[in-house]
């Protein structure tokens, strides 16, 4: 039981104190795939050290809401950390708080509050931010709910732990249709979930073309350091659902031993940078969309979430 | 073997056209060829009558009254159409282009002589394929920008047919397969098996292949293609086009008229019916506001396709005998039309009717035939075309049928007071003086020849009908019941 | 046994997907390039069902099907068609097309709901192994008749035909297998003078016409306009 909440913690712990590696590790992969010099792969903790040592300046105008949403937008992330299979893949003390749908609802309260609070300032640049995350966000919901109640189906339960299992028992249902397509709806579900090339630019400095990163304009020192961790633990979160829920449970730890929890640690790590790796060619290899193309890119993840679902229920 | 020799000879053909041995040879091969083709399909054909079964290869290539009658038609009108091609041609400048021209000729007369002959409905479907494929460069053959538009148009909308078709054809396999001896799956083990095969299964296979290859036989709603390309390429294609090959193609989906009746539960009358009483229908009004004489002809193709449909939907004897007939009749005719309409062209260098008057003084041989392909096509009483609508009309109302019987000389009247109004502008009325002042426009020898020839069995067949034909026919219809 | 029939249903049936995956690119993509890959992954898809069918069903004619296959349609035909039409086709982006793309999108998606609905009209397929393969084959075919119906640009509505051909074909293999080898050969064949044929003419009506945009040809229409 304690072990349990324990093991709990550490998840949770590895979310927190990884994810700003994750995203160094993808900006550095992507410098070296582009022939470029980037900075080192902990430049984002330095990064972050430096914004919590600094003043924070609030607009005077900035009701609560922009004052709090730092917080929301940081603790989001760690909810759902203790929902889903980070090391184990066995279910841990929080697993059966709320399945996968509470999951994505926690996880879009971060992003609700975002884009209020980018309103909230009345800074031109972040209501054109949050009405542009919304068109995205609407078009991306119907895949989310698709893809979810389509994995709910196909293995019998929303509980993340028990979805993973179904994929490698017996390990043909791996190649089902249904299973590689969904892995390819939520990869693109992620790439316009966290603000990626092709949907969206996260290294971009043009404000008129930002969908996401103009929401936190107005942030300065700690606020805004919480907002950057807030959305590098998105990234990681979004990336252990896919790696260890969708595709695979390979390398989570099996047993009860903290020794094996914290083998699984760099096991998870490798598989995390293998999928940042391919994220770097994804983001290489494409150009930024134009803003009214995200709807046939989204709609492109729509239809194989539905092509998905259509192969998965109704062969059966 | 006659029917080996049959399909080989135009194949040969097409191989010495395609050799640069001057200008004259390859018509004259192709000519002599057709000619001897159509020798050999009367030998085979008299021999069916006779009773003798022609099979060259069992299960394989064999014909029986329906296929030998088609067969018969497209040699004929192989023949006047490729001795109309050497007058016609004649004006083509690259040699380059009248070989290609003639090697394409035959190989699509050798298309369309393989689908009556061939008896197993898959290898039907790609013959039926190939008439499409082989004829598409004879549509673009003029190469200006509406001549290549409509054969983009036929290309795509024949080929999407096909593949259609090809989904009804595997059906159909499917649902009888492993029930007949090894490598036995021919047309008539289709009408044998029918009844043990599931009607759904069945009517699915025949809807898509009545859409597919509907879409090839120019049949409304899909149409739209072929005033296009009926209209568009040289005459003597368009005669091939128009008085036989849609003909062959619909000669593959009343091959299925059979059996589905064989089946005995599903009621294919009705679907035939419908879907010719359509096309009679939206052709007969479309020809009324034509405004090119040769598109005139091809919507009274679409019609024609219709009516043989629908008597074939009325079904009894007397029904089916009235399709044949009007096969027949339909065949010899539509080609004359478009022998009459290329002397038109060739005599008034345009296709718009309202730039046509008084050809019949301007160019007395082109107005004369013009003015009697019309009579003839839309069906006046001496001629062959109104003997085959009379009866498909009465065996309508024997079989009471009276609706259908109705709507359809409705239409039949409709067209031919359409046909007859736009052609009694071009052939009388008062021509332009500066035309009449020119010297008249000599035809090519061999077009006028043509003509003459092309006309003589449409007279001939409205007074006479010679025993064996007659007999022929018979044998045919009977094909189309059992 | 059991056990690899299962793997056998699995591919085959992510063969179907990635099938259909490619049939709606065909219908919604815009550049002509990824038009044609398109077409070629979806033939590779056609190829490995036709192989994981014959594996399966013990069908050798399948395997042979498959084999000529995987040389004619993946390979010679783009070939073939990057040699007969004009190379300034292809750079061509943003092709023209009648319909946005989500809508297409959502059509084509209609039309797989609808095809899942009459696949049952069809024969059964032979084994449980190849069930899929009917209404995925089916989708294809609409599909493919929906992308030659909204397709404006020549080369996009001769690969809508491959589509149709493709569809049709998939069906085929699961309710149709053991047709006589001669037959089986010519489907390829017949595609093969089809893009021939098609290509030849897409270059004469580039050559003559100065564009390939055939939606756009309204030369041709009934006569009250004129």
């Amino acid at each position: 039981m304690a072990r349990s909440v324990g093991f709990n913690l550490l998840q949770v712990l590895f979310v927190v104190a990884l994810a700003p590696l994750a995203s160094g590790v993808l900006s550095r992969l992507k410098e070296i795939v582009q022939s470029r010099r980037g900075p080192s792969i902990f430049q984002p903790y330095r990064d972050l050290r430096k914004l919590f040592n600094k003043d924070e300046v609030v607009s005077e105008h900035a009701s609560w809401i922009f004052r709090f949403t730092p917080y929301v937008v940081f603790v989001a992330p760690i909810f759902v950390t203790t929902l889903i299979p980070v090391l184990t893949n066995y279910p841990l003390f929080f697993a059966f708080m709320g399945d996968m749908l509470g999951g994505g609802f926690v996880l879009a309260l971060g992003g609700f509050f975002a884009t209020l609070a980018a309103v909230d300032t009345a800074n031109p640049y972040g209501a054109m931010g949050a009405s542009r995350t919304r068109m995205v966000g609407f078009l991306a919901e119907p895949v989310f709910m698709i893809v979810f109640f389509t994995v709910s189906f196909v293995a019998g339960s929303t509980i993340p732990y028990i979805v993973q299992q179904h994929w490698v028992t017996p390990l043909t249902n791996f190649f089902a249709p249904s299973h590689v397509l969904l892995v390819i709806a939520f990869i693109m579900l992620i790439l316009a979930e966290a603000g990626r090339i092709p949907v969206d630019n996260p290294a971009g400095h043009f404000e008129l073309a930002m969908i996401d990163e103009s929401k936190s304009l107005e942030y300065s020192g700690p606020g805004m350091a919480l907002m950057k961790w807030g959305g590098q633990m998105k990234l990681l979160v979004l990336i252990c659902i896919l790696l260890n829920v969708l595709v695979t449970p390979w390398g989570l730890a099996g047993g009860r031993s903290t020794a094996e929890v914290l083998l699984a640690a760099p096991l998870v790590l490798f598989k995390v940078g293998i999928f940042l790796l391919v994220l770097v060619v994804i983001e290489s290899s494409f150009a930024k969309l134009r803003l009214f193309r995200v709807s046939e890119f989204l709609g492109a993840a729509f239809v194989t979430s539905v092509v998905a679902m259509i192969t998965g229920l109704l062969s059966f | 073997m006659i029917l080996l020799f049959i399909l080989g000879l135009p194949l040969m053909a097409a191989l010495i056209s395609a050799l640069p041995l001057g200008r004259r040879v390859a018509p004259a091969v192709t000519v002599a060829t057709c000619v001897a083709v159509l020798v050999l399909t009367v030998a085979a054909a008299l021999r069916v009558v006779a009773g003798e079964s022609v099979v060259t290869i069992r299960n394989w290539i064999a014909i029986d009254g329906l296929s030998a009658l088609i067969l018969l038609l497209v040699a004929t009108v192989g023949s006047t159409a490729a001795l109309f091609s050497w007058g016609y041609i004649a004006r083509e400048k690259s040699s380059r282009h009248l070989r290609r021209y003639y090697a394409n000729y035959n190989l699509f007369v050798f298309a369309m002589l393989s689908v009556p002959m061939l008896d197993e409905p898959n290898l039907v479907w790609t013959g039926v394929e190939l008439t499409t494929i082989l004829s598409v460069y004879l549509v673009a053959f003029e190469n200006t920008g509406e001549a290549l538009e409509a054969a983009w148009k036929y290309s795509v909308l024949t080929i999407m047919g096909g593949a259609i078709a090809l989904l009804g054809f595997l059906a159909l396999y499917a649902a009888t397969r492993g029930r007949y001896a090894e490598g036995a799956y021919t047309w008539r083990t289709l009408i044998v098996l029918a009844p043990g095969v599931s009607p759904r299964v069945l009517e699915t296979a025949f809807v898509l292949i009545l859409v597919g290859f509907g879409a090839k036989a120019g049949l409304v709603p899909l149409h739209t293609w072929l005033p296009d390309a009926h209209s568009q390429a040289p005459s003597p294609i368009c005669a091939l086009l128009s008085g036989i090959k849609t003909t062959v193609i619909l000669y593959v989906i009343l091959r299925l008229i059979p059996v589905l009746n064989s089946s005995g539960k599903i009621d294919v009358d009705e679907w035939a019916m419908v879907v010719g009483l359509f096309s009679v229908g939206i052709a007969a009004f479309l020809i009324i506001q034509v405004t090119d004489y040769k598109r005139l002809f091809a919507f009274s193709t679409v019609e024609h396709m219709g009516i043989i449909l629908t008597a074939a939907g009325i079904g009894g004897a007397a029904g089916h005998y009235g399709a044949v007939y009007q096969i027949l009749n339909h065949t010899l005719t539509k080609s004359f039309c478009f022998f009459a309409a290329g002397a038109t062209l060739l005599a008034v260098d345009t296709r718009q009717i309202a730039d046509v008057r008084g050809l019949i003084r301007t160019s007395p041989p082109a107005g004369v035939a013009l003015l009697f392909g019309g009579i003839a096509i839309a069906g006046a009483p001496p001629l062959a075309v109104f003997l085959s609508e009379f009866s498909i009309l009465r065996s309508g109302i024997a079989k009471q049928h009276y609706v259908a019987t109705a709507l359809l000389a409705g239409f039949v009247i409709v067209a031919f007071f359409g046909i007859l109004y736009h052609l009694n502008r071009m052939v009388f009325g008062q021509p332009d003086p500066a035309i009449e002042s020119a010297a008249p426009i000599r035809l090519p020898v061999s077009c006028v020849l043509t003509l003459i020839l092309a006309a003589a069995p449409i007279i001939i067949l409205g007074v006479y009908m010679p025993e064996p034909l007659h007999k022929l026919l018979l044998m045919a219809a009977d094909g189309l019941t059992r | 046994m059991a056990n690899s029939n299962a793997l056998l249903t699995s591919l085959n049936g992510l063969a179907a997907g990635l099938f259909l995956m490619s049939s709606f690119g065909l219908a919604a993509t815009r550049q002509m390039q990824g038009c044609l890959r398109f077409y070629i992954t979806q033939s590779i898809c056609l190829v490995v069902s036709a192989l994981l069918l014959g594996l399966g069903l013990h069908a050798p004619d399948l395997l042979a099907v498959a084999v000529l296959d995987a040389v004619v349609k993946p390979i010679v035909i783009p070939v073939l068609l990057r040699r007969t039409v004009p190379e300034a086709v292809f750079r061509r982006r943003e092709i023209a097309q009648v319909l946005n793309i989500p809508s297409s999108l959502l059509i084509a998606l209609a039309l797989t709901l609808l095809a899942y609905f009459l696949s049952g009209y069809l024969p059964p397929a032979t084994g449980s192994l190849a069930s899929i393969n009917l209404p995925v084959g089916l989708a294809g075919l609409f599909i493919g008749v929906y992308t030659l119906t909204v397709r404006r640009e020549a080369v996009p509505q001769l690969i809508g035909i491959f589509g149709i051909e493709n569809g049709a074909l998939l069906c085929g293999f699961a309710i149709a297998s053991g047709l006589p080898l001669v037959i089986e050969m010519a489907f390829p064949f017949d595609m093969l003078i089809i893009a021939l044929v098609i290509g030849i003419l897409t270059r004469m009506t580039h050559e003559r016409v100065g564009t390939t945009e055939v939606g756009g040809f309204t030369s041709l229409r009934e006569g009250i306009g004129k």
